[in-house]
């Protein structure tokens, strides 16, 4: 007969650091913003919730814009420490914590990849693979209120020109010239691409927000 | 067209680069000058504004190259508590436990290479090492992790001050709750702790607290009991 010694252990107690490997669930849903409160205050398990939350997001971001796994960790690392140290400042009312954190790894992204001057992903590439994670079809997205994939089916609907234009300026922070220039088109067509685009991305955000409202 | 209306018009293209952060010099001042005025392009620049944000959001959720939250804990000084500090490893290549549930199939499927490129190396350091000499960090057993007798994953047990152990699994049957149990020289099954796979993917790694070179079985079981797959240590 054979023995069976469960060791499972217990879910570490809030305010100390959990143990590392455990198979307890340490993230029992505390808002973003109440984890952000928490590691203000310096609370380790709060941090360690709020980097197992964010690490798969953020890391995913770095690395869709450079497909570089060690410049995505460097990045990644970088950017929840930044997270962590910041959170004091964090301001809800100017976005939300998963914008803001997004928003710090794209900014770092860009530095990494300038100071490395190296080739970010294509747009194209950055597109599809953001495409390939569509997870739900666009009216169940809308109903569960997951504005990346309602973005994502949205991205999907755009003309090809429009995607290409709106992701290099809202993922890779090019302005209307250097998308006129890379592009090899006029400054006029760079900017109607941007703003077509990102008006028809708008509807898609704003039809998905007021669905949320009515439920 | 009312000289407001005009006014909106004009400024029409740059709120949109104004929102995406990339509008800067004078044409940026101009435009902040007429969003505080107006309170119609105040809205349309906020909306835009969510638009332009959640872009950024898009990018697909992916595992972090392994060791990552070891580092990166590390790095913040979360590692100083003696509890937690005396479970992690000293190994760069160690991280708590890590579901891959939700993510891209061509990710899990680089996931998995870069496990089998681990499990492959480390084949190569257990033949160079005597048994109970290996070092933290360098696998003490591998072995392929069969169901039914078709390889769908691998398994890896690690030595050192906290011995670990690693499962992978790819194109299995399994889907959703399952337990690793490892059953050591001595008949004793150890259940070493539960995770889930998602349409038979899965990349999971605990603390194995028995000796790595006592594990004769690694077992993966579903919540019903039943076992789906096997990996003999030996």
């Amino acid at each position: 007969m054979r023995i069976v010694t469960d060791q499972v252990n217990p879910g570490a107690p809030l305010g100390r650091i959990p143990y590392v490997g455990e198979f307890s669930v340490i993230d029992s849903g505390s808002t973003d913003e109440a984890l952000l409160a928490g590691m203000a205050l310096g609370d380790q398990a709060a941090a360690v919730v709020f980097v197992r939350r964010y690490q798969r997001r953020v890391f995913g971001l770095a690395y869709s814009m450079t497909n570089d796994a060690s410049v995505a960790e460097e990045v990644a690392q970088e950017a929840l420490i930044r997270v962590w140290r910041h959170a004091p400042v964090f301001d809800h009312r100017r976005g939300s914590v998963t914008s803001w954190v997004l928003t710090i790894t794209r900014n770092l992204t860009i530095d990494a990849l300038r100071m490395r001057r190296a080739v970010p992903t294509d747009p194209d590439d950055f597109a599809a693979s953001a495409m390939m994670s569509l997870e739900h079809n666009p009216e169940d997205a809308v109903l569960r209120g997951d504005v990346s994939d309602v973005v994502r089916a949205a991205l999907a609907e755009l003309p090809p020109e429009q995607r290409r234009a709106v992701i290099l300026a809202a993922v890779y922070g090019r302005t209307a010239l250097e998308i006129s220039e890379e592009e090899g088109i006029p400054l006029g067509t760079a900017k109607t691409r941007i703003r077509t685009g990102l008006i028809r991305l708008r509807g898609a955000v704003e039809h998905s927000r007021e669905i949320g409202e009515e439920r | 067209m009312t000289d407001d209306q005009q006014q909106c018009d004009a400024y029409a293209e740059s709120l949109a680069e104004l929102a995406l952060g990339i509008l800067t010099g004078r044409a940026r001042a101009a435009t902040l000058a007429h969003v505080d005025s107006c309170a119609h392009c105040a809205e349309e620049l906020e909306q835009l504004s969510r638009a332009a944000d959640a872009v950024v959001s898009v990018a697909p959720e992916l595992e972090p190259t392994v060791g990552f939250e070891v580092r990166l804990f590390n790095r913040m000084g979360l590692g100083d508590d003696p509890a937690p500090v005396r479970t992690i490893p000293d190994v760069g290549r160690r991280g708590p436990l890590r579901w891959v549930a939700g993510a891209p199939r061509w990710a899990l499927a680089s996931a998995a290479a870069v496990v089998a490129l681990l499990v492959g190396l480390s084949i190569g350091w257990s033949i160079g090492s005597p048994a109970g000499t290996s070092q933290a960090g360098k696998p003490v057993t591998t072995a392929v992790l069969k169901e039914h007798g078709k390889a769908v994953g691998s398994v890896a047990t690690y030595g050192g001050a906290t011995p670990w152990m690693i499962v992978t699994m790819e194109d299995s049957s399994a889907d959703g709750a399952l337990t690793c149990e490892v059953i050591t020289d001595n008949g004793v099954a150890h259940r070493i702790g539960t995770f889930s796979a998602t349409y038979g993917y899965a990349a999971w790694d605990a603390p194995l607290k028995v000796a790595p070179q006592d594990v004769r079985t690694a077992e993966v079981v579903s919540s019903s009991g039943t076992v789906i797959a096997t990996a003999s240590l030996s």
